[in-house]
């Protein structure tokens, strides 16, 4: 309510939250993916073609972020991006006292790293310093790998609010306020269902070619139906506890008991799906890149990687780095799911001798 | 071998009667929890003898229960783990009893019936087939056909109507006391040496569980087993038992023979206990003798004798462990004192009686609430196109009064619509036809906004405490929320509000940050009543306050409600299903049955001079905690019938003991009542006055 502060936590919740914590494989899950995240987000400092310093002349250029610095800045003969790799081995040929640092990965996801007399997919080489080696346009892989996790796991996070902000809206409605609202829109979400999701993809992106905002709004176009259901159900139990009751012979507005009432009571179920959802939204994303129907090329994907290894089988470092990715993500997020549903309902675990 | 029911093993039993048949040494129970290991049952030592019924009494978190599921061995687990102790069943030690042996023993030589006979049938199995599950399990030698006819006759012989329909029937189409008939019918089938009840007839109405104790009664005396009866009621305590333990916070309080426990109670708790109960005899209004304070939580038990913050006679020893002292022939208490020093200070607490001023009875006030021909009718829908099939009818044409300052009290077992009614003064139900008048000031005539500020002088209490506090908001937040939404005024202004209405219902002041789950059932029943009384209400609709609350809290809770009326000249309409409790608080009470007021009158017209039949064996249901009375219990036959459908004539017919051909087809009319001058006494019988009241 207005003067409370909004983070203060219900000594329940806290509970839920020490009880998942006491959870190792779901609360190191969870660690383990903020840092991924975390990784992702400033993944131009490890993983990027451009350096991280340059000492040219005395003076020190930091070229990761902002604009690009053409090649004339450091006595290169040309005006268009610094090739810092380059760069580097002339500064140490001539020796003057310049050098460059490079990330780990010197490398980004739209890069070709093309070769004289040989043609990718190059395989693994620490030399190179392509550690999972090129796709089969000589792209290094673990660029496209952390740069397609971002990607991916921002929009499986995006599709979530969008359907979540949707479905708990739309469903609290029908649950509260019932009657022929409700049945509308069980007969809409009825035929909605019904609608072969996958054609109507395949006939948009033929048209045009999506990009992440519509691929984001295509999704959930289809997938608000989910948490509308559970919704509904949730709001037409809770509705009829005597808290609800209560409100209202105080005189409290529909909007007040939905808002300040209902939602919050049903936070331990929206909280308890919300993994799971990523982790669909993850797949889902990838299968869509897979099939050609996703974020058009060259965008870094899984899924588009995915189709190259199975492609090209005899580079087994495309399909192997790209499955491995896939399943220690998607595990992480199941146990951080199962974790949380065994936090907040420890009952379902409970036996009788 | 085949068994006859009741037969050979119910024959050697009755020789061997008053043998210890069951004896607790020492147990400890304990539960790990989060926050550390906590012992439910803390060294508890009592036995049972052969044949007898033994009474388990006490609160809720007294671990009555957990005792007898460590008895059963059905702990949760991992959580619960016996300690220590011994649990000698026929000499043979249940704790250390192989777990596959259990099974043996479970449901064939101890078995158990619980409260909720809704939950602990299995949905999806047809009666038959759950009673015929318990000879499959112990006797695998029958065949099918052994099996129904076993089955049948278990259901015949605890009295369930028509049983070979009953078989095919599945839990959710019969009633609740049905419901309860088949869970004992089950628990019986093996003939066990032991049966144990944990609080078969909380959940029941009370007609209902005079009929159910009865029921048990007989097939004691039949099998000649052995019960162990969980209840919190200690007239049902009173009724049922040979011997009693009282149970407080996992420990053994007292125990004693019933007519010792009810004539010389010894332990300080058992005398609050018995004291703090609303008695029909009583005179109204009065205060009632309270135990201060509440069951402690088992995580911070006070060192020495658990009850020495709520004890009145607490002194410096009660910190050390308290020895269980013999204070009579098979009666033990746990307590530092001897009986006679307590008896003396006990006349002190007689005298602290009084009786709270709730009206001015020379003037006659005007009325408050005016409710004519109120009916609430829920429509029932079904059929391929989900269309309206039916109604129920929840209330059918109800009229009453209430003047200012006054209690009506509603009464009435459960379905009878005593709820609805509450619920469609408020307008939380649209009446289907009727007129509320508040103040002279028809509410169905009344637009939203109007209805919006007519709502800050009624209230409402509710019976679950646990249920009508959002569990999401901190006190403070529903505290408040009254004020935000009335516009009232400044956030520090309803600060302090919150903190005076606090002050009023008895709950410190920093509760304000906390969460109702922090709280016990009786803090919270406060918190609710703060809320309710936030806007200076004039009227308040109590819908069951005190039935989800344990006896010691009960009364406190009803002092509470009597205190507000007299100070703040509030107007109740008191729902309840405890006569007891609605004759203690009201001025006026209004016996409700499927749908329509059956008797009106007085409160102490209504016991003293009841006229409709259905009002009497109400007052005879009750069970009374002394077991030295020996009053005729009427028992009514079958369940309230359901309100879709309700009966022709004279609702009441079908059960009523004085029916005649007349009743079947003709309504009677709420009229005066015989004998009575005036519109005190209303009655809506045709031959009331020809039978008369016991008392």
């Amino acid at each position: 309510m207005a003067n409370s502060p909004v983070m203060k936590f219900n000594p329940l919740t806290l509970k839920k939250i020490r009880r998942f914590k006491s959870i190792r494989r779901g609360y190191y899950s969870f660690l383990i993916f903020i840092v991924m995240i975390c990784v992702s987000l400033f993944a131009e400092t490890m993983i990027n073609k451009r350096a991280l310093i340059v000492h040219y002349e005395g003076e020190y250029y930091f070229p990761t972020y902002g604009d690009m610095i053409p090649g004339t800045v450091f006595g290169l003969d040309y005006d268009y991006e610094t090739n810092y790799r380059q760069l580097g081995k002339q500064f140490e040929a001539q020796g003057k006292g310049n050098w460059i640092l490079m990330p780990v990965v010197p490398y980004d996801a739209y890069e070709n790293d093309l070769r004289e007399n040989e043609y990718p997919p190059f395989p693994p080489s620490l030399k190179d310093r392509h550690y999972l080696g090129t796709d089969t346009v000589g792209r290094d892989i673990v660029a496209r790998l952390v740069y397609g996790f971002r990607i991916a796991i921002f929009f499986s996070l995006a599709l979530l609010l969008v359907n979540y902000t949707a479905g708990v809206s739309i469903g609290s409605a029908m649950g509260f306020w019932g009657g022929r609202f409700d049945l509308f829109f069980q007969r809409i979400i009825e035929i909605w269902s019904n609608i072969p999701f996958l054609y109507v993809i395949i006939i948009i992106s033929s048209i045009v070619v999506p990009n992440f905002f519509m691929l984001i709004v295509i999704m959930a176009f289809f997938g608000w139906i989910g948490m509308t259901w559970t919704m509904r159900t949730v709001t037409y139990k809770e509705k009829e506890r005597e808290y609800v009751i209560a409100a209202k012979a105080l005189g409290a507005s529909d909007w007040r008991i939905i808002f300040k009432h209902i939602i919050p009571n049903t936070v331990a179920i929206i909280v308890t799906f919300a993994p799971f959802s990523v982790s669909g939204g993850i797949v889902a994303l990838t299968s869509l890149d897979y099939l050609g129907f996703g974020l058009p090329p060259p965008t870094p994907s899984w899924g588009e990687l995915l189709q190259q290894g199975w492609a090209n089988m005899s580079a087994w470092w495309i399909v192997g780095s790209v499955v491995t990715a896939m399943v220690l993500t998607l595990l992480t997020v199941t146990f951080i799911g199962e974790a949380v549903r065994e936090a907040f309902d420890p009952k379902l675990h409970t036996t009788y001798e | 071998m085949l068994l006859t029911p009741f037969g050979k093993k119910a024959c050697l039993r009755r020789k061997i009667l008053s043998e210890v048949i069951l004896k607790i040494k020492n147990l400890v129970t304990a539960f790990d929890t989060e926050s550390g290991r906590i012992r439910a049952v803390d060294d508890v030592s009592f036995e049972v003898k052969q044949g007898q019924t033994l009474g388990i009494v006490g609160e809720s978190g007294c671990g009555k229960s957990v005792t007898s599921l460590s008895i059963m061995r059905l702990l949760p687990k991992p959580a619960g783990i016996i300690e220590s102790g011994e649990i000698l069943f026929q000499d043979k030690d249940i704790v250390r009893t192989d777990p596959d042996k259990m099974h043996k023993i479970r449901g064939n030589r101890i078995s158990m019936i619980f409260q909720e006979p809704m939950t602990a049938l299995n949905p999806v199995h047809k009666i038959g087939k759950q009673i015929g599950e318990v000879f499959r399990l112990h006797y695998s030698e029958m065949n099918k056909k052994e099996i129904q006819e076993k089955s049948l006759e278990m259901l015949h012989k605890v009295g369930i109507p028509d049983p070979e329909k009953r078989m095919g029937e599945y839990p959710h189409q019969i009633s609740g006391g049905m419901r309860q008939r088949v869970m004992i019918a089950m628990a019986l089938a093996c003939e066990p040496d032991i049966l144990i009840a944990d609080e078969p007839t909380t959940a029941l109405d009370v007609t209902i569980q005079a009929q159910i104790l009865e029921l048990m009664k007989q097939l004691q005396r039949d099998i000649g087993m052995t019960i162990i009866f969980i209840t919190h009621d200690l007239g049902v305590i009173a009724e049922m038992c040979d011997e009693v333990v009282v149970m407080y916070a996992g420990k053994v309080a007292e125990t004693a023979s019933v007519s010792d426990l009810f004539k010389n109670p010894s332990h300080p708790y058992t005398k609050g206990l018995l004291s703090s109960m609303p008695r029909l005899e009583y005179p109204r209004k009065m205060k009632l003798n309270v135990i201060k304070g509440m069951v402690p939580s088992l995580y911070e038990l006070p060192r020495g004798c658990r009850f020495q913050n709520r004890c009145p006679y607490f002194q410096a020893v009660c910190e050390t462990e308290p020895p269980m002292k013999s204070v009579g022939e098979n009666h033990f208490s746990c307590c530092h004192f001897e009986n006679l020093k307590l008896e003396t200070r006990n006349s002190k607490l007689e005298t602290r009686n009084s009786k709270f001023e709730t009206r001015n009875s020379d003037q006659i006030s005007s009325f408050k609430l005016q409710v004519s021909n109120l009916k609430m009718h829920f429509p029932v829908y079904g059929g391929v196109f989900w269309r309206k099939i039916g109604k129920v009818y929840a209330v059918d044409g109800v009229s009453f009064n209430v003047r200012t300052g006054e209690t009506l009290g509603l009464v009435g077992e459960s379905g009878c619509g005593k709820t609805t009614v509450g619920r469609a003064i408020l307008r939380i139900y649209d009446p289907t036809e009727g007129d509320v008048l508040f103040e002279g000031k028809n509410m169905s005539l009344l637009g939203r906004k109007a209805l919006r500020d007519l709502r800050r002088d009624m209230q409402m209490i509710f019976q679950d405490p646990f249920e009508s506090l959002n569990s999401r908001h901190t006190i403070g937040d529903i505290l408040e929320e009254p004020f935000i939404i009335h516009g009232v005024g400044s956030p520090e202004e309803r600060k302090s509000k919150v903190r005076q209405l606090l002050n009023r219902v008895g709950i410190s002041q920093d509760a304000v940050t906390r969460f109702p789950h922090e709280f016990s059932g009786g803090q919270r029943q406060r918190i609710g009543i703060a809320r309710a009384i936030a806007l200076d209400p004039k009227l308040m609709i109590c819908d069951e306050p005190v039935s989800a609350l344990d006896v010691s809290v009960q009364s406190q809770i009803l002092n509470l409600l009597l205190e507000l009326q007299q100070d703040m000249g509030l107007t109740y309409v008191f729902i309840a299903h405890d006569l007891a409790v609605v004759k203690h608080i009201s001025d006026h009470i209004a016996v409700m049955y499927l749908g329509k007021i059956v008797e009106y009158a007085d409160a102490d017209t209504i016991y003293e001079k009841a006229m409709h039949p259905y009002t009497q064996t109400l007052i005879s249901a009750i069970p009374v905690p002394d077991p030295s009375v020996k009053k005729q219990t009427r028992i009514l036959a079958g369940d309230v019938p359901s309100p879709i459908n309700p009966p022709s004539g004279c609702r009441f017919h079908t059960r009523c003991p004085i029916m005649t051909e007349q009743c079947k087809h003709e309504e009677p009319k709420l009229r005066i009542a015989p004998g009575s001058v005036g519109e005190g006494h209303l009655v809506a019988c045709h031959r009331a006055g020809e039978v008369k009241s016991e008392k």
